[in-house]
């Protein structure tokens, strides 16, 4: 660069709030030019965030997905997590079940919806489960791949102290495990965030997933970007949860050796 | 280190598996169990048309034969190439820009975050306004569904590239594209591959939720259709190539960086 800034931080910020600015204005101009049925404009959205905030529909929209995302994500952390523990002390297990893991991982879960649909019909049963598929393998996968990163030597060594079960658990198996499973449910976030968007379009209509679809119905797209505006930030403040926890929990995890 | 020798590393159960032979026998020997679980417990348990592996078997030559199925397959996989095509292009441009340049970065790092985070499901009601109920729609779903990955990677490689690359063509008076094309690009590529691994898991994800959503001809719409009409065992053939789909992608992605980038560690955070 040939101009060298005073500080490039500030440089940095200076951009980032026209590169913001810059998108703010095209938003609202493309709105306006091209009409309400094809964008509604930046103004336009955030008014309609602003009155559905005040009539609670937006709340109440917003509790209702995350209590699905919560009960299915919390299932997929307390299933995902014991059992990936569980096939890295049992090497038999982990060895016979490894691959079909990583195959389901590979899967795209949505095209489970229909048959769950049929199964369980409309609830909210149905749902959470969709919620769990999504987010539950690459919590096990990635668990399974912390598992084989164990230096079986690790474990001899720790047997021939003659350490207890208690010991080499706290000792080796969950120092090892619990940062992939942590990039697990960091990976975990995204996946279960569409399959909360998912399940709210395809099983039984509701939270922020229903405003968007009946939104759609009635061309209003301020309220479709004002639902899309929600679930974006939403996905943010979770993924960066996510790699919070990751960054605390697992930073020796990326030192090479 | 022989199979048997990995195999007997001290873990409960570590002599069952020496007994079993192989790690393979290991593994053929879960998938029956878990075939067989499946099979029982829909016997035991459920309606008559829900699917069962028996079942799948009897119907999957007829189905793999019929057209409608072989159309939807290659509509829907053809859709997913088509869009992780376009995002790999698209996307390497926006990510070496992104990793190379400060400016750039700073410019549009936050959009990129935002529309990554975003689950792509969400945008679906605004794509068929857009598109209309075609497969024009679908395919800007796969696009939009794997652009972000590969950008974000493809920065993270850019940004990676090592200082001592960049010097040697700097001291060769390399032109700045020349640098880019055939210094940084080359270099970043194992984070790139990451890229497409998780853009074509997305791609594919967001493909099949598109069928659902605007019901245009292809394996998500097959199984919608077959479920709804209570044939389970015709659509599970439907999730069974989606599946061979999946990890065949990741299985060429994983092969082409062992093969070519021997270097380059797995364990490294994929996005």
């Amino acid at each position: 660069m040939s101009v060298r800034p005073r500080s490039p931080r500030a440089l940095g910020w200076l951009i980032t709030g026209l590169g913001l600015a810059a998108g703010a204005a095209l938003w609202e101009i493309v709105g306006r030019e091209t009409g309400a049925a094809f964008m509604a404009p930046l103004s336009e959205t955030l008014l309609r965030l602003a009155e559905l905030a005040h009539t609670g529909e937006l709340w109440q929209a917003l509790a209702s997905s995350l209590a699905l995302f919560g009960a299915g994500f919390a299932l997929s952390v307390a299933v995902g997590v014991p059992l990936g523990l569980l096939l890295a002390r049992m090497r038999l297990l982990r060895i016979a079940l490894e691959s079909y893991i990583a195959i389901l991982n590979a899967t795209p879960i949505a095209a489970l919806i229909p048959f769950i649909l049929s199964l369980m019909g409309f609830g909210f049963a149905p749902k959470v489960l969709v919620v769990f598929l999504f987010a539950v393998f690459p919590i096990l996968y990635n668990t399974v791949e912390g598992a084989r990163s164990i230096r079986p030597e690790l474990i001899e060594v720790a047997r021939s102290f003659r350490s207890t079960e208690r010991a080499l658990w706290r000792d080796v198996l969950l120092p090892f495990v619990l940062p992939f499973a942590l990039t697990g449910i960091r990976q975990a976030i995204g996946r279960a965030l569409v399959g909360m968007i998912a399940a709210e379009f395809f099983l039984s209509a509701s939270g922020l997933g229903m405003m968007l679809q009946s939104a759609s119905q009635s061309f209003d797209t301020a309220t479709i970007f004002a639902a899309i505006l929600l679930v974006t930030l939403l996905g943010v403040a979770l993924m960066e949860l996510g790699g919070a926890l990751e960054r605390r929990y697992a930073a020796w995890r990326n030192i090479r050796t | 280190m022989t199979v048997e020798s990995r195999l007997a590393e001290a873990a409960p159960g570590a002599g069952l598996a020496r007994l079993a032979g192989s790690t393979l026998l290991v593994k053929l020997g879960a998938g029956v169990v878990l075939l067989g679980l499946w099979e029982l417990g829909v016997r035991a348990w459920a309606p008559a048309y829900v699917a069962r592996p028996s079942g799948v078997l009897a119907v999957l030559p007829e189905v793999i034969a019929s057209r409608a199925f072989l159309s939807a397959a290659a509509a829907t996989l053809g859709a997913v190439l088509e869009g992780l095509a376009i995002a790999l292009v698209l996307g390497i441009a926006v990510g070496i820009a992104m990793g190379r340049s400060f400016a750039v970065d700073r410019l549009i790092r936050y959009y990129v975050f935002g529309l990554f985070a975003m689950p792509m499901v969400a945008i679906l009601p605004l794509i068929t306004l857009w598109f209309g109920y075609t497969g024009a729609a679908r395919l800007a779903t796969t696009v939009f569904a794997a652009f972000f990955s590969i950008v974000l990677n493809a920065a993270d490689g850019a940004r990676a590239v090592p200082l001592e690359y960049l010097e040697v063509g700097r001291s060769f008076r390399a032109r700045r594209w020349r640098v880019l094309a055939d210094i940084v690009l080359p270099a970043s590529m194992p984070y790139l591959l990451a890229g497409i691994r998780l853009g074509a898991a997305r791609a594919l994800i967001g493909a099949v939720v598109a069928e659902f959503f605007i019901s245009v001809n292809g394996l998500g719409f097959f199984i919608l259709f077959n479920s709804r009409s209570f044939r389970h065992n015709q659509a599970i053939v439907a999730v069974l190539v989606l599946a061979g789909a999946g990890v065949g992608l990741e299985a060429l992605v994983n092969w082409a960086t062992r093969h070519y980038f021997p270097w380059y560690r797995r364990d490294e955070k994929p996005r």
